[in-house]
């Protein structure tokens, strides 16, 4: 990070920089209120598909970019997973240079219209703006403007096709077209590798495409990445499963030099409580993946889908999130979320629990399913639920949460959506005997140049950290690109 | 794109698809399944391979016409193509010689014994193959399960072709007469359910393959799950096989229908388009 | 040689001697290990929810450390106790159902109960996997200060109902003598189905250090003199009850042994004297009371079972008064 130190300095002792920052004094920018980003009506969004955020209005990013005081000591970086050069894409977006903006965004971060979108940034860099930490005022809406950018210049269909090497002739393949694997081929492919990306389904973008509902990540946002990595000369290979498809082995003879595994964490949990294998509980994977992968919800398709009148959606992460709300828009009358703890210890990003209260759904923090019952032909229509305390404070500072003796009571239910989290995809691992595994079932890397305990093989997204975010998978794509990068040229060399 | 390259009618509502993907043909191993989608609209299911030619590069399905998909399946001709094949998926079958090996197939279970029978037979197993149908144009594949089997018998339930009877009249007296070592039972669930609890009886241990409705195929969804000695295992991924023993088959076959009465519909409808 | 077979909870066991639920009984190699040494029936180690919850913390803290697992906002781990307990119960039932091959002592389940949430679907499992009896170890804690003494009692007989509704093998209860009736509490428990009670568990206690003036755990370890409570009570008690009486607590030798026989208990349950003595001390004990019987002309244990209980007739009020009185008298 030493060496961004000194472009970060460098680059706001810009003369542009300086002069943009006299052009409005500190105390002109810190009285202006945080945009608000338009919202489509509640009443009317919880019935279709369309983008709940609608972006914001050019002049209004241009005014909310001002509100950045462009700080001599950027913290708002340090909250960053990939290190995003966040002061200057807002100084560009101020300016009115928004292609530059996007520029400077794509320099660390391959999908900013997906970050700026589903990223938790108050939980990242928002909570380490200066506004956040001293000022006690709302941040800079940073994600907001990493989404203006982005959008942006796609929107101009003008959409630059990054710069690639000279085509060096060596095979990498990468296994899974999530987050990560893109982010890894993309500055692989740039470096002049024959990338190709091996996907086990149908579609390619992973969890932006199954998992990511089309309200809050339209799928034509990652098709158009995906576009452009095509035109960079990155090969996209679908329906095959890399370990049952083609082995390892079969990868390295076809004469692939490494590869990465960014197969992500796909395998749902479940509570294993009495009932659970009753009809209609579904774990929100196969829930959004019927919905959002194979487009169930429209009769036009095949695939169907059960639409509860009354749901209940487990736990309290973003993926329970995504599924009540698309429960809702299924046409529940009641959609409810059942959490174990309180409203503020949600896991799941604050906009989407505003944006779910405004839909109408129910919360039900404090209670925890216990025992399902199913009418005679096995369908789920009873849910037993358990009133919880807070206790003490478990290791993650959270309060434990305690049943309260006797407090059973039932729900009618006719759909359950279990979303209490995922663990990695066994399958690699499983082929792999000489992987190292960590207790989580992740893969074991080096934290620094994502390599496994195979020489060839490098892993980063979820398969290496347990479910966690869009950004640090991409992070970690990339990371493991310039670890890859080096890897193969001492190997090169050595030959 | 894979394309269709033969297709064989075995009876009116069962068909044989011979489709091309050399990789699957290469990498696939008796007891595997492939997840298949017929176009953009369609939804993934999964079917068994029942046969592949390596050379070739092409693999066999055969599929029962019950639904939408399965009819636009095997309404394809030979030269089109099918939009999604994705495998081979789920565990090969533990192929080992133990000595008399029971095989039971009940209606199309008979295609994805056809492969296991052929593993075993190879691996040294004496193989009694018991196959039944409904009546004599259901019985499928007898000429290529003969070929694996060192005892073939065919029951009917009208007795219209082989003897009348039900599959667990075949099994048992075999079973009766001599000693059988291990048994392999596919077919519809009632089917795999009853001829389990046969062999149960007998103290046979047996292995059923389970067809459960699935989504992704990869172990990513949990729509397959079912119950294995009381914990949830998913078909897709820990299976298909499975001691047949230790299997919750009601539970199975409770979560068979859960689509029933909305697939029964939709394929009403379509049947009204095509006709 | 005299016959030290016995009946508890319908099982026939080879003598009465029943190592408790402890860290003697947690593992495979250990069991076997005390078949060999000649007990009669083990009661597993039993399983805490507080174990599951430690462990779940430490999860999570070596996650919170691990510089690539994500940690805080993990929808994942905010779900991690559920798959620490799932996995704690499979390694339990992997055990009962490995003991249940491999060896032939009879194996009594344990499980420690504070609420009837989430152990029923737990006992059918035990159950499933082959357990001779299942020990409820329920534990409404008396150390409280609120007023509901009877709603505690009522959970006591809710846990055992709804766990005798789910499973077929004999249930016994094992509980503290802390109840201002015990007498009726235990009845009850008998009218609400347990098949047998295990008088009495034995909480640790705090100690005090003088010298670092702090509060620290005794010691962990029984001593004989702890058994007269549950002699006393058994004494009461077995003629009064149908059902099989385990004496726990304090019983460190073969006298004692037989000291519990004599007042009714069908078994005992010995831990702290094998961590004195060694496994080994098995035969000891059981020595001890063959020697006996041969002595008095025992044959069999259900010839002086329960010969010095009391009678069904005699107050245990006034019979306790009695025996104080007459006690302080003597010193008179």
């Amino acid at each position: 990070m030493n060496d961004n130190n000194e472009y970060i300095k460098e680059e706001r002792n810009k003369d542009w920089r300086v002069n943009l920052r006299k052009s409005i004094k500190a105390k002109d920018r810190t009285d202006r209120a945080r945009a608000h980003m338009p919202e489509a009506d509640p009443a009317v969004r919880n019935k279709n598909s369309e983008e709940v955020n609608k972006g914001l209005e050019l002049l209004t990013a241009v005014y909310e970019a001002g509100r950045c005081l462009d700080c001599a000591n950027p913290t708002c970086i340090d909250g960053c997973p990939v290190g995003i050069y966040i002061p200057k894409f807002i100084k560009q977006i101020e300016s009115q240079d928004f292609k530059g903006a996007a520029a400077t965004l794509k320099d660390t971060n391959v999908l900013p219209a997906v970050c700026g979108r589903v990223c938790p940034q108050e939980k990242q860099c928002e909570a380490s703006c200066f506004y956040t930490l001293s000022l006690k005022k709302d941040p800079v809406a940073i994600g907001h403007l990493e989404r203006f950018a982005a959008d942006y210049e796609r929107n101009s269909g003008n959409m630059s096709v990054p710069v690639v090497e000279k085509p060096n002739g060596i095979r990498i393949a990468i296994i899974g077209s999530g987050p990560a694997g893109l982010a890894c081929a993309n500055d692989l492919a740039k470096w002049g590798y024959d990338v190709t990306v091996f996907e086990a389904l149908h579609e390619l973008g992973g969890v932006l495409k199954y998992g990511i509902p089309e309200f809050r990540l339209p799928n034509i946002i990652v098709d158009v990445e995906i576009d452009i990595m095509k035109k960079m000369g990155v090969k996209f290979r679908k329906n095959v499963i890399i370990g049952k498809t083609l082995s390892f082995d079969d990868l390295r003879e076809q004469g692939f030099k490494a590869f990465f595994v960014g197969s992500g964490a796909g395998n749902p949990s479940f509570m294993n409580i009495p009932g659970e294998n009753f009809n209609n509980i579904f774990s929100s994977n196969e829930y959004l993946t019927r919905v959002n992968l194979m487009n169930a919800a429209n009769d036009e398709y095949d695939t169907p889908v059960i639409r509860g009148k009354n749901v209940a959606v487990i736990g309290g992460g973003n993926t329970a999130m995504d599924s009540v709300r698309t429960a809702k828009r299924l046409g529940a009358e009641r959609a409810m979320i059942v959490y174990r703890r309180s409203i503020d210890e949600m896991p799941a990003r604050v906009e989407e629990i505003k944006h779910a209260l405004e839909e109408e759904v129910e919360f039900m923090n404090l209670h925890n399913p216990v025992e399902y019952f199913a009418d005679e032909k096995g369908r789920v229509n009873k849910m037993r639920v358990q009133k919880m305390e807070l206790g003490e404070p478990d290791s993650s500072g959270r309060r434990r949460p305690i049943p309260i003796e006797n407090s059973e009571f039932d729900i009618e239910v006719d759909s359950v959506i279990v979303s209490v989290g995922v663990t990695p995809n066994p399958l690699i691992p499983g082929v792999l005997p000489d992987l190292k595994m960590s207790k989580w079932s992740t893969i074991v890397v080096n934290p620094e140049t994502m390599q496994s305990s195979v020489e060839d093989l490098f892993a980063g997204g979820d398969i290496v950290r347990g479910g966690a975010t869009v950004i640090l998978a991409m992070g970690d794509g990339r990371k493991a690109a310039a670890g890859m990068h080096k890897y193969v040229s001492e190997k090169v060399k050595v030959k | 794109m894979y394309k269709l390259i033969e297709k064989e009618i075995f009876s009116e509502n069962v068909i044989k698809l011979v489709i091309e993907a050399p990789e699957i043909a290469r990498s696939r191993k008796p007891g595997h399944f492939v997840i298949v989608r017929v176009d953009e609209k369609g939804e993934r299911i999964p079917l068994t391979i029942a046969g592949a030619d390596e050379t070739k590069g092409t693999i066999t399905l055969v599929v029962q016409r019950v639904g939408v998909t399965s009819w636009k399946l095997t309404n394809l001709k030979p030269g089109d193509f099918v939009l999604d094949v994705a495998g081979p998926l789920g565990k090969a079958t533990h192929i080992e010689k133990v000595g008399t090996i029971l095989c039971a197939g009940g209606g199309v279970g008979v295609a994805p014994l056809l492969p296991i029978a052929e593993g075993l037979k190879k691996a040294g197993n004496r193989i009694i193959t018991v196959i039944a149908a409904r009546s004599k144009d259901l019985v499928i594949l007898e000429k290529q399960i003969r070929e694996f089997s060192d005892e073939l018998i065919i029951m009917t339930d009208d007795g219209s072709y082989g003897t009348k009877g039900l599959v667990t009249n075949g099994m048992e007296e075999v079973i009766k007469r001599e000693k059988v070592n291990m048994s392999v039972v596919i077919g519809p669930p009632v089917m795999m359910k009853f001829a389990s609890m046969l062999t149960k009886k007998y103290n046979i241990p047996t292995v059923a393959s389970l067809n459960t409705i699935m989504v992704d195929g990869t172990g990513m969804c949990g729509a397959c799950r079912c119950s294995v000695n009381g914990k949830t295992r998913f078909v897709c991924t820990d299976g298909p096989e499975f001691d047949a023993h230790a299997v919750d088959f009601d539970e199975m076959i409770l979560r068979l229908g859960a689509y029933k009465d909305k697939e029964l519909e939709t394929y009403q409808e379509y049947l009204k388009t095509i006709s | 040689m005299a016959d030290l077979t016995t009946k508890y909870l319908g099982l026939t066991l080879r003598n009465p001697i029943i190592v408790a639920s402890s860290g003697l009984t947690d593992s495979f190699e250990k069991i076997a290990d005390l078949e060999k040494n000649g007990a009669g029936a083990v009661v597993l180690k039993s399983l805490f929810e507080e174990q599951i919850i430690l462990e779940a913390d430490q999860n999570l803290k070596e996650a919170g450390k691990n510089s690539l697992i994500y940690a805080k906002y993990s929808e994942t781990l905010d779900y991690i106790d559920l798959y620490i307990r799932e996995k704690e119960l499979s390694k339990y039932l992997d055990l009962i159902k490995r003991v249940k091959k491999d060896l032939t002592i009879p194996l009594i389940a344990s499980v420690n109960c504070i609420s009837d949430i989430g152990w029923t679907g737990f006992a059918k499992q035990i159950e499933k996997s082959g357990a001779d009896a299942l020990e409820l170890n329920i534990f409404i804690s008396p150390f409280g200060f609120d007023n509901n003494c009877d709603e505690k009692e009522q959970q006591y007989y809710k846990i055992l109902s709804k766990v005798k509704q789910e499973i077929k093998i004999p249930v016994a209860v094992k509980i503290s003598p802390y109840f201002t009736n015990l007498g009726k509490v235990i009845m009850n428990l008998e009218k609400n189905g347990a098949n047998g009670v295990v008088l009495f568990n034995r909480f640790a206690s705090p100690d005090i250090d003088i010298e670092h003036t702090k509060i620290i755990s005794a010691e962990a370890f029984s001593n004989p003199v702890e058994m007269y409570n549950s002699l006393r009570w058994i004494s009461i008690l077995s003629n009064r009850l149908k059902i099989d009486i385990a004496a726990s607590t304090g019983i460190h030798d073969g006298k004692a042994v037989i000291k519990q026989i004599l007042a009714g208990a069908s078994a005992v349950q010995v831990a702290s004297a094998l961590y004195i003595h060694g496994t080994s001390h098995i035969t000891e004990m059981l020595s001890f009371v063959e020697n006996w019987m041969d002595k008095k002309g025992y044959n069999y244990i259900d010839q002086f079972k329960g010969k010095l209980s009391q009678e069904k007739n005699t107050n245990p009020e006034v019979y306790e008064r009695l025996q104080f009185m007459k006690y302080f008298s003597k010193i008179k």
